[in-house]
């Protein structure tokens, strides 16, 4: 939090009383959108990777406060306001490789130096949405195609493959919803 | 350490907090890991004979927080994050990537949240304090934590326990333990063999 706040592409709009720090923020922003990431005012993003691809948008509210978090974007995040993001936790809204073997040799070959400018195949993806009021925990993992609702609660490690209910508390590995028999 | 605690190796241009206690015999890879660290205890982080804290590690100490690492534990990238009290006992290992929270930092209810973070949004730096209401966690002696693996408020683990890489800790574990997945579950127990305290 001590070191300066860095550099940002012409694409990205913050409004007032926001910081971003860490040297790493934009090292994988490759998006051409414009806007292609926008943050409302008095946030706070320390260390958070915005590794938004070409045609990746993502938007974040006012009041939010990230550390370190992962957000990799193809599509789109959509971010509320006052949402609570934990360290080191991953959001993603891609499959980022086809799933279909045959397909994946070929995304294998269109990744590689040897390519040259080989197109790759489509892939699954699917915007996330986090509403307002959410708290996601150090280490949980957000993947494609989920929604949040307003005032859940992700508890630290837990692995989101399945919307979540407004005001629900969930963890674990697939995701669940806590209840008398979970933790707490 | 130097008399203006400076650590001779590091390559982060910082000094080890007044109030932190460093065994001689101790290694702290950098200063870099008490960039979040505001204790105002007597003695906020302790670090003990024969310990070790490498790169990763990050003591993200409260105001009121209190961090114990005994002896000979090695915390390899562990991010502490300490309200009350966390304590690691000796023979430790301590993977990396791994969480220790005692707190959520945060209220659980939405609408107090909302008024903690237009607070925090104020403060310069950007430190997060609310309502946290923290739960100290104990680490027994001679625990090992598996990476990426997160300790949850209030746990506590026995003594010679095991926890699997990965697995999300919400309950206390026994001594002589392996817990493994998350939430994590027991899978075994181990022969509770007493060995010699054989130190240097």
């Amino acid at each position: 939090m001590s070191l300066d706040a860095i550099k940002r592409p012409p694409n990205v709009q913050i409004g007032s009383n926001t910081v971003i720090t860490g040297d790493h923020a934009f090292r994988r922003f490759r998006s051409r959108v414009d806007p292609a990431l926008t943050i409302g005012a008095d946030c706070t993003m320390d260390g958070v990777h915005f590794a938004i691809e070409g045609n990746g948008r993502v938007t974040i509210g006012d009041f939010c406060y990230f550390t370190n978090a992962v957000l990799l974007c193809e599509l789109e995040l959509q971010i509320g306001n006052y949402v609570v993001i934990g360290w080191n936790a991953t959001i993603a809204d891609s499959d980022f490789h086809p799933l279909a073997p045959a397909e994946r040799i070929i995304d294998a070959i269109a990744c590689s130096p040897l390519a040259s400018g080989r197109a790759r195949p489509p892939i699954a993806s699917k915007p996330v949405i986090i509403e307002d009021d959410v708290w996601i925990g150090p280490n949980a993992t957000i993947l494609k195609g989920v929604r949040i609702g307003s005032g859940a609660f992700i508890e630290a490690g837990a692995l989101v493959t399945r919307n979540v209910p407004a005001g629900a508390r969930v963890f674990g590995n697939p995701a669940q919803i806590s209840d008398a028999a979970g933790p707490r | 350490m130097t008399p203006d605690r400076k650590l001779p190796w590091d390559w982060y241009p910082g000094t080890i907090p007044e109030n932190v206690s460093i065994d001689e015999t101790a290694w702290v890879e950098t200063s870099f890991s008490f960039l979040f660290y505001r204790s105002l205890a007597a003695t906020g982080v302790r670090v003990g004979r024969g310990s070790s804290t490498y790169i990763g590690t990050m003591f993200d100490v409260g105001r009121e927080g209190k961090v114990t690492v005994g002896d000979y534990t090695l915390v390899n990238g562990a991010r502490i994050i300490c309200d009350a009290e966390i304590e690691i006992g000796d023979y430790g290992l301590i993977s990396w990537n791994v969480v220790l929270m005692d707190s959520y930092r945060l209220s659980s209810d939405a609408a107090t949240r909302r008024r903690e973070l237009e607070a925090v949004a104020r403060r310069s730096p950007r430190i997060l304090e609310g309502d946290s209401s923290p739960r100290p966690i104990h680490i027994g002696r001679n625990v090992w934590i598996g990476f990426d693996s997160c300790v949850l408020p209030g746990v506590t683990i026995g003594e010679g326990s095991i926890i699997g890489a990965r697995s999300v800790v919400f309950e206390d574990v026994p001594p002589f333990t392996v817990v493994a997945g998350n939430p994590a579950r027991v899978i075994k127990k181990l022969d509770p063999e007493v060995i010699k305290d054989d130190r240097p």
